[in-house]
């Protein structure tokens, strides 16, 4: 195993890794303000690609891209990808703010699992690998035989971008000590006149909001969707939130990057068949020797 | 779709014909088979088992209809053995609980032989059901190496195995592409798997080297660390033995990364859901395929073609040749049995051999097809073509 092919392989990685580091920065604050594992965000995600491929779809003429198009088609999959999260909360867990942990989190299976088989009956969408309207140019640069494109390199910069912009929100804002103090004692957080179910609804926008980006990238750079999409990278950018310290922004995005780094060497080394052993051997390992993750802070300081 | 135990998903490579049956789905009475068929006087009642709903309905109904168009050219002519033949079809659904159904059905129906099975999946689990019935059964699509592993003597499979697929594939690479070093990847599932494997074995002791096999779980969508992997090997082509929806994602990356080595895969990626989600991408790529039915060559292919069009007004599907083959494998073996006694005809169709559409018909003891036709088709335009240079016929 060559060093250079050991740096294409983390060069992958890093951008496998965004993807898992965008979702799971939403799975990770949706924990840290209701400790509720939402089982359902992964399929957020996939309900995000279904409607920037609809509408996409709709407004391109032939296959070359119109990068206008793509922004505000972005724009509008992310806010999307948000009222969908806040619909869902309001809906389904807002009511069961009194029951059991374990209570919410099978909810949480349901919706997922009423989100795919609903996409799944919707017409025009079904259950077939469905090719996403617009493909980016090849266009880019090369690093010792290998070719990055632009459109790659984009998509991490947003990505970054993205994940600063909620590590901001969260930590150096009044909506983000807000949020902190409700992930504290949210009784406590009631009494001092902190408006408790908007706080938590805009957590899950800006959690569905993120999952809309990533879903609109990966399915440019993939080019085919799926209704069961969702799945995967649910579970992946939930353990990578773990992995991290689950309730911590920083933490989500540095998990996702290593454990799409983690795959992606694992792959090169020993092969894709022990890619998932070796990334989940390392997350076991991490726990191990680090219950709270990478990144985790004692349980009260969670968001 | 568990990419275990597979079938054809594919490959509706012309139109789909519309004209669905919609089954219906009576209880299962089970009986005896022997005491009812005896009854049928001046007939031969013939069983099909086909997805005429759900997903692959299209290509069951395409099996089905390739099955009467012989059907009505033998009555017309006579018959076999002075009986009319009666088709009677059932919905298996491509599900091995309404296929065992199915066969339950048309057992106790008493039919006499059941020329049908488009899934692998399905196809399975109803197989000891038609062997302790004692009737032929002729597996026109489905292909999974198990069907023939269990030593059942009455099975017979049309579409060739992954065996002769693997041998096509590496003459493709060794004689036409006459390449190096050729780079094997599967998506774990079991039929992926096999021709991965035979490929590999198959190119041993060749002027081409493979490397180590690359499995790569059916959920992965990023192929760049394979990608990678492939690159540094020195690979200068690959094999995809795969599903269609991996295979559009891989060629994609892999010509993103500026990788322009053939891209070859086998049968489980020929659809055209592949060419419209690898775009520009899939032009140019091959597949190694058993013959189907719109790359037939002859005269007799093209009489088939026109009478399946003028009486069906769709384009054959991709395997209602086989259909049709299925139904004269039957018809030939049982003439030459001069009998229509299942337990005779079963003998005679281990001795048989005759030229249909798809190639010679015969098959090994374990009844797998031997003598099929393998063609390597080539993405031309957003279309499936012939490739320019064939892997001479083994």
């Amino acid at each position: 195993m060559s060093l250079e092919l050991v740096v294409s392989d983390i060069v992958a990685g890093l951008f496998l890794g965004a993807s898992f580091a965008l979702i799971a920065v939403g799975y990770s604050m949706v924990y840290g303000i209701l400790r509720l594992i939402n089982f359902a965000h992964g399929d957020f995600y996939m309900v995000a690609a279904f409607i920037s491929y609809t509408i996409l779809g709709a407004v391109t003429v032939g296959t070359k891209v119109d990068w206008g198009n793509v922004v505000w088609v972005g724009v509008v999959t992310m806010l999307a990808g948000g009222v969908l999260a806040v619909a869902v909360a309001k809906l389904v867990y807002s009511p069961m703010r009194r029951a059991a942990t374990l209570s919410l989190m099978i909810a949480a299976l349901g919706v997922s699992q009423i989100l795919e088989n609903g996409v799944l009956n919707i017409p025009s969408w079904g259950s077939n690998y469905l090719p996403f309207p617009v493909t980016p140019p090849s266009a880019g640069f090369t690093v010792a035989t290998v070719h990055y494109t632009w459109t790659q390199v984009g998509i991490i910069g947003i990505a970054v971008v993205l994940m600063g912009g909620a590590y901001w929100i969260v930590n150096h804002t009044m909506v983000g000590t807000a949020m902190r103090a409700v992930a504290q004692d949210r009784t406590a957080a009631m009494l001092m006149g902190i408006k408790t179910d908007r706080i938590i609804s805009i957590v899950f926008f800006i959690g569905g909001g993120l999952a809309g980006a990533a879903a609109i990238m990966m399915s440019l750079y993939y080019g085919e969707i799926n209704y069961l999409m969702g799945f995967s990278i649910g579970l992946q950018a939930f353990t990578a939130a773990v992995l991290g310290g689950i309730g911590n922004v920083a933490g989500a995005a540095l998990g996702g990057l290593l454990l799409g780094v983690l795959e992606s060497v694992g792959t090169g080394i020993f092969g894709a068949q022990w890619a998932l052993l070796f990334a989940f051997g390392a997350l076991v390992l991490t726990l191990w020797l680090r219950p709270r993750g990478l990144l985790g802070e004692r349980v009260g300081q969670r968001v | 779709m568990s990419g275990s135990m597979v079938h054809r998903s594919l490959a509706v490579v012309g139109a789909l014909s519309a004209a669905l049956v919609v089954g219906c789905c009576s209880a299962t009475t089970v009986a005896s088979a022997a005491a009812s068929s005896a009854a049928s006087s001046g007939t031969y009642l013939v069983g099909v088992s086909e997805p005429i709903t759900g997903a692959e309905a299209p290509s069951g109904t395409e099996i089905y209809d390739g099955e009467v168009l012989a059907v009505d050219k033998i009555n017309a002519a006579g018959g076999v053995l002075g009986h009319k033949i009666v088709l009677k079809e059932e919905d298996d659904a491509c599900e091995p609980q309404t296929s065992v159904n199915a066969a339950n059905k048309l057992v106790s129906l008493g039919v006499q032989a059941m020329v049908g099975g488009y899934c692998s999946s399905a196809a399975e689990p109803a197989e000891p059901i038609y062997t302790r019935a004692g009737i032929p059964n002729i597996q026109v699509a489905a292909n999974a190496t198990t069907l023939v592993t269990h030593g059942y003597k009455n099975v017979f499979l049309l579409d060739p195995t992954g065996g002769l697929q693997a041998h096509e594939a590496s003459a493709f690479f060794t004689q036409i592409l006459k390449l190096k070093n050729v780079f094997i990847a599967d998506d774990e599932s079991t039929y992926a798997v096999n021709v991965a494997n035979l490929t590999k074995k198959d190119l041993a002791g060749t002027s081409t080297k493979t490397f180590a096999i690359e499995a790569i779980p059916s959920t992965d969508q990023d192929f760049s660390s394979v990608i990678d992997t492939l690159r540094s090997d020195g690979a200068d082509a690959v094999y995809w033995t795969g599903y269609f929806a991996q295979a559009a994602e891989f060629v994609r990356q892999l010509r993103t990364a500026g990788l322009k080595i053939p891209f070859v895969t086998a049968d489980g990626s020929v659809t055209p859901t592949y060419i419209k989600d690898a775009g520009a991408d899939a032009t140019g790529t091959y597949s190694t395929i058993a013959v189907l039915s719109s790359f037939l060559t002859g005269s007799a292919a093209q009489t088939f073609d026109s009478s399946y069009k003028s009486k069906f007004h769709a384009t054959p599907g991709p395997y209602s040749a086989y259909g049709y083959d299925g139904i004269y494998a039957l018809v030939d073996a049982a003439k030459s049995a001069g009998s229509l006694t299942p337990s005779k005809v079963i003998a005679a169709l281990h001795r048989l051999k005759f030229k249909g559409l798809t190639g010679t018909v015969s098959f090994a003891a374990n009844g797998a097809r031997v003598g099929a036709h393998f063609i390597v088709l080539e993405v031309v335009k957003g279309k499936y073509e012939l490739a320019p240079h064939q892997p001479p016929t083994s």
